[in-house]
């Protein structure tokens, strides 16, 4: 008992780095993503943001991780540390998923809605801001939950470049123990109940909807 | 007042509009009668800048409302925040309360202020619509099918209430295949075919202008 809650503590250190790369990522995931799906229905650079779009969903993220991580210092002339280039391609990954699901939510909407703004002369920005987006967000909430927990699941590639997360610590522990069996069932017990919080925040924020669907 | 001169619009290798002509006298209800597709809806949108006319011009002072025949009301926001929200950003330092439930009180819907649109019946509806657009104190209202879904009860309520708007200063253009609503309500029915005006008629010069109007159809 007293060796598994070792291995409980010892492993969990790892959250901490999970927890950021998540938040982290998700949030440059959302601003990222919501940018690039305005500036995509209003016409902007459409042919630029579709291949980035396309770019990032169409190559492993592994390899995103590390060019993110070994490649770009070349370029801006400083190191960056492990969680900053998790949280930056996460979130530039993420952007692309979340553009595309924005952009659904965007398109499912009644043209009416923004004809009606522009008949009462509301400004792009108020718009967007309080007559789209709310709406946007209430209808694709399930598929951001759903992204939000891929997402989580994703950050484990962080391992590949050193990062000390749930997975690379179970790594860890299991080479010293000789058996991967246990600390690996550990790090997925943590996953797991970080999924299901994702779920129950989800359902909390999908049932307080402010307005009942018609 | 609104003036039209010789506006033509196309969609495609559709001309929807061809050289429309009209005026619209001030504090007047006006209306546009025509079989689907005849091109009502789309002058309507051409009036209120939705769509861009391919040549012609349109004038008139002040602001112009806009009706939609599904309303359009934001789902997110309650009656209130619907009728307030676009009055109270462009002009901050002013409380748009007062009005507001002045206006929803003359439109008989006061006591929906703080409900969300989806628990509105369709008359319900078209009022915190009307309500949104008169908060934006429009000298023009275009109305796309004020009628359309709402049975015959609440169809003659709104001949009443666009009366009551016309006492406030409005010129009204409506667009309606409602014949019997358009000859109640009207000053003035021109009727649309094919883009093209091919009648215009005082109703209220007419013994049974409903015949007259269904003679063109």
């Amino acid at each position: 008992m007293e060796e598994l809650i070792s291995h409980l503590l010892f492993i969990g250190r790892g959250i901490v780095l999970t927890l950021q790369l998540l938040s982290g990522g998700l949030l440059l995931g959302l601003v990222l993503g919501t940018i690039l799906s305005i500036l995509r229905y209003n016409g902007i650079a459409v042919g630029i943001l579709n291949r980035i779009i396309s770019i990032c969903r169409g190559t492993p993220l592994i390899l995103q991780l590390s060019f993110v991580y070994f490649a770009i210092p070349g370029f801006i002339g400083t190191k960056l540390d492990v969680s900053t280039a998790g949280i930056i391609t996460f979130g530039l990954n993420s952007s692309a998923y979340i553009a595309e699901i924005l952009r659904a939510g965007i398109e499912s909407l009644p043209k009416g809605q923004f004809e009606a703004a522009k008949t009462l002369h509301i400004p792009s920005f108020h718009l967007w801001k309080d007559i789209i987006l709310p709406q946007v967000i209430q209808h694709v909430l399930p598929a951001m939950i759903n992204e939000s927990i891929a997402l989580l699941k994703e950050t484990a590639l962080i391992a590949t470049i050193g990062g000390m997360d749930l997975m690379r610590k179970a790594q860890i522990l299991g080479a010293e123990q000789f058996t991967y069996f246990m600390p690996l069932c550990i790090a997925g017990g943590y996953y797991y109940a970080l999924v299901l919080f994702i779920e129950t925040v989800g359902k909390k924020i999908e049932t307080r909807g402010y307005y009942v669907k018609s | 007042m609104l003036r039209v001169n010789n506006i033509s619009k196309k969609f495609g290798q559709i001309e929807v509009l061809h050289d429309i002509s009209l005026t619209v006298e001030k504090k007047s209800i006006f209306g546009l009668a025509g079989p689907s597709g005849s091109g009502k809806s789309t002058f309507l949108r051409c009036i209120q800048k939705l769509e861009s006319v391919d040549s012609g011009t349109i004038e008139y002072g002040g602001k112009a409302g806009f009706m939609f025949q599904d309303f359009q009301l934001f789902p997110h926001m309650t009656v209130l925040e619907n009728v307030i929200y676009a009055p109270k950003l462009h002009d901050k330092t002013k409380d748009h309360t007062i009005r507001a439930f002045s206006i929803l009180e003359d439109l008989g819907i006061v006591d929906k202020t703080k409900v969300y649109p989806n628990t509105l019946s369709g008359g319900q509806k078209q009022r915190v619509a009307l309500a949104r657009s008169l908060m934006m104190q429009p000298q023009l209202l275009l109305c796309d099918e004020p009628t359309s879904g709402l049975d015959v009860a609440t169809t003659l309520d709104v001949v009443s209430l666009l009366e009551s708007i016309r006492q406030r200063d409005v010129t009204m253009v409506i667009a309606s295949h409602d014949l019997d609503f358009l000859t109640k309500v009207s000053d003035h029915i021109v009727i649309l075919k094919g883009g093209e005006i091919i009648s215009q008629v005082n109703p209220k010069t007419l013994k049974n202008p409903i015949n007259y109007l269904k003679h063109y159809y």
